[in-house]
């Protein structure tokens, strides 16, 4: 089974992943990839310390092979007008 | 194994949150237990299977967890020495989770058969068992917050202290650190995150100085910190006869 690594980038940030971890095929790695980054996405919006979360899956020391990437995007729309309750 | 080290971490245990009486002690002395020994990561009783026993813990860890389709799994509770996670299988005919070992564990028996006997003999024994019950399940109510409500560290922080609120009880904090035998992936599967996640969580709280976790056992840095990140009321755990 190969070893898959994930690196995570919050913002400039990077937490390279030593241990790695055993996946039967490479669609294994992208489902934890994801989650991975979806729930690491959701602490740092929150509490703001980072706009983007970028996963790097990559196998032993290679290059990587899937990066995924989440960004947090607010807009602040002007002007006070009044709600409409449907 | 002698009958009073099977049975002493329990005891430890209901005399602090029950306050249990002497001669109740004398009935939990003699009751049965055949003690059999488990490897780690060995299942002790099945989701779906029917009990005809209780567990008590004697020594090492165990979990409670409870798989879903995909193959994921949620940890619901860590089990220390002295308790009996399976309790409620005397009433409750077929499991309805996992209870599986952490460490290798020294684990005693007791027939369903015994226990209520027990507790016709004895209806304040019965009771203090009801309120273990009604403690678990306090515990539960608290594991669903945690993994429902707080932030990843403050999770992590949260079962931590909880852990070692309990293992306090029965005499196995040693200092600033105690015994927490989980892997990465277990953690995750405890805090309801990816193993990466928790990975980088607990890499975290080390560089916060807040506590330090590494084979299987926490060190806390920072003790201030600590309680602080994990939000902590121990109430909850009702360590008293009076909460």
């Amino acid at each position: 089974m190969p070893r898959f690594h994930f690196d995570i980038h919050e913002d400039s940030r990077l937490i390279k992943d030593e241990d790695g971890q055993n996946f039967a095929n490479v669609e294994g790695a992208r489902k934890e990839a994801m989650l991975t980054g979806a729930s690491i996405a959701r602490e740092a919006f929150m509490a703001g310390s980072a706009d983007q979360v970028v996963v790097d899956v990559r196998e032993d020391e290679q290059t990587p092979c899937l990066k995924i990437s989440i960004r947090l995007e607010v807009q602040e729309l002007a002007g006070d007008q009044p709600r409409t309750i449907a | 194994m002698p009958s009073d080290t099977i049975r002493a971490a329990l005891i430890q245990r209901l005399r602090v949150s029950s306050a249990i009486a002497d001669e109740d002690v004398k009935e939990i002395e003699a009751l049965p237990i055949s003690v059999r020994q488990y490897p780690s990561e060995r299942a002790v009783v099945r989701d779906g299977e029917r009990a005809s026993e209780c567990c008590l813990i004697v020594d090492g860890f165990c979990a409670r967890s409870k798989t879903i389709a995909s193959g994921r799994r949620q940890i619901l509770s860590l089990q220390i020495p002295g308790e009996i996670p399976d309790l409620m299988s005397l009433f409750l005919h077929v499991m309805d989770h996992d209870l599986t070992t952490l460490t290798p564990a020294t684990l005693g028996f007791i027939s369903h058969d015994n226990l209520r006997k027990l507790h016709r003999r004895s209806p304040r024994v019965a009771e203090m068992f009801w309120r273990d019950t009604l403690i678990d399940s306090a515990m539960f109510r608290e594991w669903i917050v945690n993994v429902g409500q707080r932030p990843a560290p403050a999770r992590l922080a949260h079962v931590m202290i909880e852990l070692r609120e309990r293992l306090r009880l029965i005499g196995r904090v040693d200092g600033d650190s105690f015994e927490m035998p989980l892997t990465q992936e277990q953690i995750g599967e405890a805090l309801g995150i990816t193993a990466v996640h928790a990975n980088r969580v607990i890499k975290q709280v080390r560089q916060e100085g807040v506590v330090e976790f590494s084979r299987g056992r926490v060190t806390v840095l920072d003790e201030q910190k600590f309680q602080e990140l994990a939000d902590f009321d121990g109430r909850y755990l009702h360590q008293s006869p009076t909460l």
